[in-house]
């Protein structure tokens, strides 16, 4: 992705952060001055350690309390399809739908609007919850399912 | 918000509905009923690439006079299926204290032979000895169902050549590298009639004539002829054929499957319950979460928000337009 020219109608500032140049941030450290830059090598060593506690859902920049982007590390559309239909089953939620904006970059975007009465983080978790409900219905009817065909099998034998 | 997601205005209400047509040792052929397409999918999807397995991962070769190179031979050892009984007591290599490696993320396998006789010799995975601290007595031994009992071949020797090495097989996912793919091949079809129009089949003459009837083709009603094309109809049924490499029993690949996912949203409920209490930097926060001398920029991720420039590990912080918290980070540390 090339950084765009400075000259752009929007403010770089409210561009997904997928469409904030990589350079600019760079340079502005620079201009901050040397004691920032050695703190940040001491931050980086720091950041390394704790790689395990890496962050899966966060929120994307211009959500609000009832219309909301999350950004998923690590997943891809086996959990952003099923999720996107639960949420979208929710009679509170006005919209949903997921993306994955680069093939590349395991990350996938979920975007919830909702009605007044409920909020965007409320909805996901909702949705979240659903799946595992319905995950547990499907386990027990496939493990009774297979139950019964071994029983018939026996029987048969 | 109370609402039952189970009790769906269409066939969906009635709940989901699992039919299994055939089981045996190595496949399970089932239909799925009232569920949406979406969660079929997921199921396939988790169960092609999700499910941990253990796979011989690293290779020290001793002594090689075969006539295959090494990492040949290291590559075919790793697509050799090895029985995955236990392995969620396994821990992955990377989450394990240890240095490397040692028996509670890894098991250990030899494999020693010479052909001291006058004609070539087959080595076959039968060869390959666990040894050491297991888990328990099946992890990690290879699957052998053929009727020779030598499981796959690895490598031929001529007459005076010697193979001798030491394998660690290492739990993983298929997602990462194939040869952790608890199944061979996983069938998923619906709509065996093309009523929903999905496909559009390929034809000289005549596509009724040329393609042939799925099996699953008498389990629903033929179309009729001369009937309106349904606008609203959505799949309904699936039917999945898993076939399992013999690591895990076909069963245990759907139960797994289904844990895989159920473990994939309880870590994302907890991260997104956690982060709502305590404010800190796990956890999504709604915009206006954070009081307090924020960064003003209305929003907060997972790096910034504790008070401004000393985020959590964005020492140049607030320096950037975005407080350091742009996915690609305040200073190349991304």
């Amino acid at each position: 992705m090339a950084a765009r020219p400075d000259s752009e109608d929007i403010a770089m500032d409210d561009a997904p952060t997928s469409h904030q140049p990589e350079v600019k941030d760079d340079t502005m450290v620079d201009d901050a001055g040397e004691d920032v830059e050695e703190e940040e090598d001491y931050e980086e060593e720091e950041e390394e350690e704790e790689e395990e506690e890496v962050q899966r859902v966060k929120l994307l920049p211009g959500s609000t309390e009832t219309a909301a982007s999350f950004e998923f590390s690590n997943e891809g559309h086996t959990l952003g399809n099923a999720l996107r239909y639960v949420i979208m089953r929710n009679p509170e939620v006005e919209f949903c739908a997921y993306a994955i904006p680069h093939p590349s970059e395991a990350k996938m975007n979920v975007r919830i609007q909702t009605f007044e009465g409920t909020t965007a983080i409320e909805a996901l978790e909702k949705g979240l919850r659903d799946i595992q409900e319905l995950c547990d219905v499907v386990t027990d009817k496939f493990v009774a399912a297979a139950d019964d065909f071994e029983k018939k099998k026996a029987a048969t034998a | 918000m109370d609402y039952d997601p189970m009790a769906m205005d269409d066939a969906e209400s009635l709940g989901p509905v699992v039919k299994i047509s055939q089981a045996d040792s190595v496949r399970v052929k089932f239909e799925l009923q009232n569920a949406d397409i979406s969660f079929a999918n997921s199921l396939r999807r988790v169960m092609l690439a999700e499910i941990p397995t253990i796979a011989i991962d690293l290779v020290e070769i001793e002594s090689n006079s075969s006539v295959l190179a090494d990492e040949f031979i290291a590559h075919r050892l790793g697509l050799i299926p090895l029985n995955a009984e236990g392995v969620e007591h396994l821990l992955y290599s990377r989450d394990c204290d240890c240095e490397e490696y040692c028996e509670n993320c890894s098991v250990k396998l030899t494999l020693h032979a010479k052909c001291t006789g006058y004609e070539n010799m087959s080595v076959s995975a039968r060869d390959l000895v666990p040894v050491g601290e297991r888990i328990n007595q099946s992890l990690g031994t290879p699957v052998i169902n053929d009727k020779d009992g030598t499981g796959p071949l690895i490598l031929k020797l001529r007459p005076e050549q010697e193979i001798k090495l030491e394998c660690i097989a290492k739990k993983g996912i298929a997602k990462e590298h194939a040869k952790w793919a608890p199944s061979a091949a996983i069938g998923f079809e619906y709509d065996p009639h093309n009523k929903l129009r999905h496909l559009d089949l390929w034809y000289e003459k005549d596509p009724k004539s040329e393609w042939p009837p799925s099996e699953y083709a008498k389990w629903e009603e033929p179309p009729v002829e001369g009937e309106p094309f349904d606008f609203d109809a959505v799949p309904n049924h699936f039917y999945y054929n898993v076939e399992t490499a013999g690591n895990l029993p076909p069963d245990g690949i759907v139960t797994e499957g289904i844990k895989v996912i159920q473990q994939k949203l309880a870590g994302l409920i907890h991260e997104l319950t956690e982060g709502e209490g305590e404010g800190g930097y796990d956890g999504p926060r709604s915009p206006d979460y954070n009081s307090g001398p924020d960064t003003g920029y209305g929003y907060s991720t997972s790096y910034g928000g504790n008070g401004g420039n000393q985020s959590a590990w964005g020492g140049g912080g607030g320096t950037t337009p975005f407080g350091g918290q742009t996915s690609y980070g305040g200073g190349g540390w991304s």
